[in-house]
């Protein structure tokens, strides 16, 4: 309680800081707060999305990521048909991820998909906990850099030979902005089908066990059991992925959707060009949108850093607040070399697939872009194949 | 007898589930119960249903700052007559 009333103070303090500097940064680092906060709450991991449907008949994540879609496709749909009202015309929303659609979109989705598996969580799961105290995810977010940089140095061979020349799909110039939105939300409720045929089959799900409603007595106690519903209790899925998707709409209709790997190859581009292991120039990357990588400017703030640096510590203070802080350190020596080596798979493919299981696909999707749709698939399949993986290293 | 005891705690996700199960089938068919401490908060509602579709019963205790203690007791097996 005292620790959580410290880090609140913390955040409350850097946001009067950075906001006299820049009022982006501080609008950046309450986005990051939030987004942190929902996604430890919510105890909101992608790769167990996908992961617990194969090993487990089980949907719970699948199904608040589905919602998250959803209420993200309403909203970047209603901000998209403002920014570009007539479809006719072949021009794309500026900042929607409508990214161009290869080869290296399948690929990263498929890395991308065997490495959040292998290493327990992807980016932003392994982000927030890290704020829980997950030594392994502090290694494996060292792998996602290790692979940016990877990905990095290979870049302009993608570029020259898949992505310059890969077309991109935006369904509104197909069928409208009415008619792109009615698609997606069919094809997000087919896929919430989907995932409860399954579940049926995998026979019965546990329900978490109900908690113990104390007695209220008072509107003291009635406001302490609101409080203890919100910071201590974990939430239930479904809110905490329309909240998630919510937010989304809300930084797009600020400035971009939700997306941080280009901020992360940042730091470890920069990191290496200190050590003369820079990349070199990167062919194309200012022409597209989404979390494509970005090249060192030399600096060290921008507003993308309050943004990761906010979704770590909105986790930290979510998870201090429910006495769910830990440090929790793994016995098994393999454990390690997997949190790196998945986060090194990891960060190939989402340098290569210009964004991670957020920008690639939860900021995706809702941009009403077909490549959204692709690297999802290729998320699925390559969480099949690391399911398999994870079962032999046990 | 004490029951068997499974420490998953420092484990990463889905390994304190999977350990759980692993256990579980190698229990041997006169042990009514597995004890399991974790510390990893997803486990709670992954290793009932894990557990139940084995045929184990869930009862979860905290028992400290994010750490649990899980008794997963063999539901009792209707006597063939």
């Amino acid at each position: 309680m005292v620790l959580a009333v410290i880090a609140w103070t913390v955040a409350a303090v850097v946001y009067v800081v950075v906001h006299g500097f820049d009022t982006q940064f501080s609008m950046f680092w309450v986005f990051g707060l939030a987004f942190g906060f929902v996604l430890q709450r919510g105890r909101f991991c992608f790769a167990s999305a996908f992961r617990d449907i194969f090993l487990l008949g089980h949907a719970r994540n699948m199904k608040g990521l589905l919602l998250g879609l959803a209420v993200g496709a309403v909203g970047f749909g209603i901000v998209m048909s403002r920014q570009v009202p007539l479809t006719s015309l072949g021009i794309y929303p500026p900042s929607a991820n409508v990214l161009p659609l290869g080869i290296h979109t399948a690929l990263g989705g498929l890395l991308f998909g065997v490495g959040m598996v292998v290493a327990g969580g992807c980016v932003s799961g392994s982000v927030y906990r890290m704020g829980e105290g997950y030594v392994a995810s502090w290694v494996a977010f060292g792998g996602v850099m290790a692979g940016l940089l990877l990905s990095a140095h290979t870049w302009n061979w993608w570029w020259d030979v898949h992505i310059a020349a890969a077309p991109r799909f935006w369904l509104p110039h197909w069928i409208g902005h009415p008619g792109a939105l009615v698609v997606t939300l069919l094809a997000l409720a087919a896929a919430y089908v989907l995932v409860l045929l399954i579940e049926r089959r995998a026979g019965m799900v546990v329900p978490p066990a109900p908690r113990v409603h104390e007695p209220t007595e008072s509107v003291l106690d009635d406001l302490r059991s609101t409080a203890r519903t919100l910071f201590v209790h974990g939430w239930p899925v479904l809110p905490a992925g329309a909240i998630l998707g919510g937010l989304n709409v809300l930084l797009f209709t600020a400035q971009e959707p939700w997306g941080f790997t280009g901020e992360v190859s940042r730091w470890s581009i920069g990191a290496a060009s200190l050590v003369n292991l820079a990349p070199p120039p990167l062919a194309g990357v200012e022409s597209l949108p989404g979390c494509v990588l970005v090249v060192s400017d030399g600096l060290f703030f921008n507003h993308m850093f309050f943004l990761v640096v906010g979704m770590f510590f909105g986790s930290f203070a979510a998870a201090v607040g429910a006495g769910e802080f830990k440090l929790r350190v793994p016995k098994r020596p393999v454990r390690y070399a997997q949190s790196l080596g998945g986060g090194v798979v990891m960060g190939y493919g989402s340098g290569i697939g210009m964004g991670c299981t957020i920008g690639a696909f939860f900021s995706a999707i809702p941009s009403l872009a077909l490549n959204g749709w692709v690297f999802g698939g290729f998320l699925a399949l390559g969480a099949w194949i690391g399911t398999h993986i994870i079962q032999r290293i046990e | 007898m004490a029951p068997t005891k499974l420490d998953v705690r420092g484990e990463i996700c889905p390994y304190p589930m999977m350990r759980t199960v692993s256990a579980l089938k190698k229990l041997a068919g006169d042990e009514p119960t597995l004890e399991v401490v974790t510390d990893h908060a997803p486990a709670l509602e992954t290793i009932p249903t894990q557990a139940a579709r084995l045929g184990f019963r869930t009862d979860i205790e905290e028992t400290g700052a994010s750490e649990w203690r899980l008794m997963l007791t063999r539901n009792e097996v209707e006597e063939e007559a």
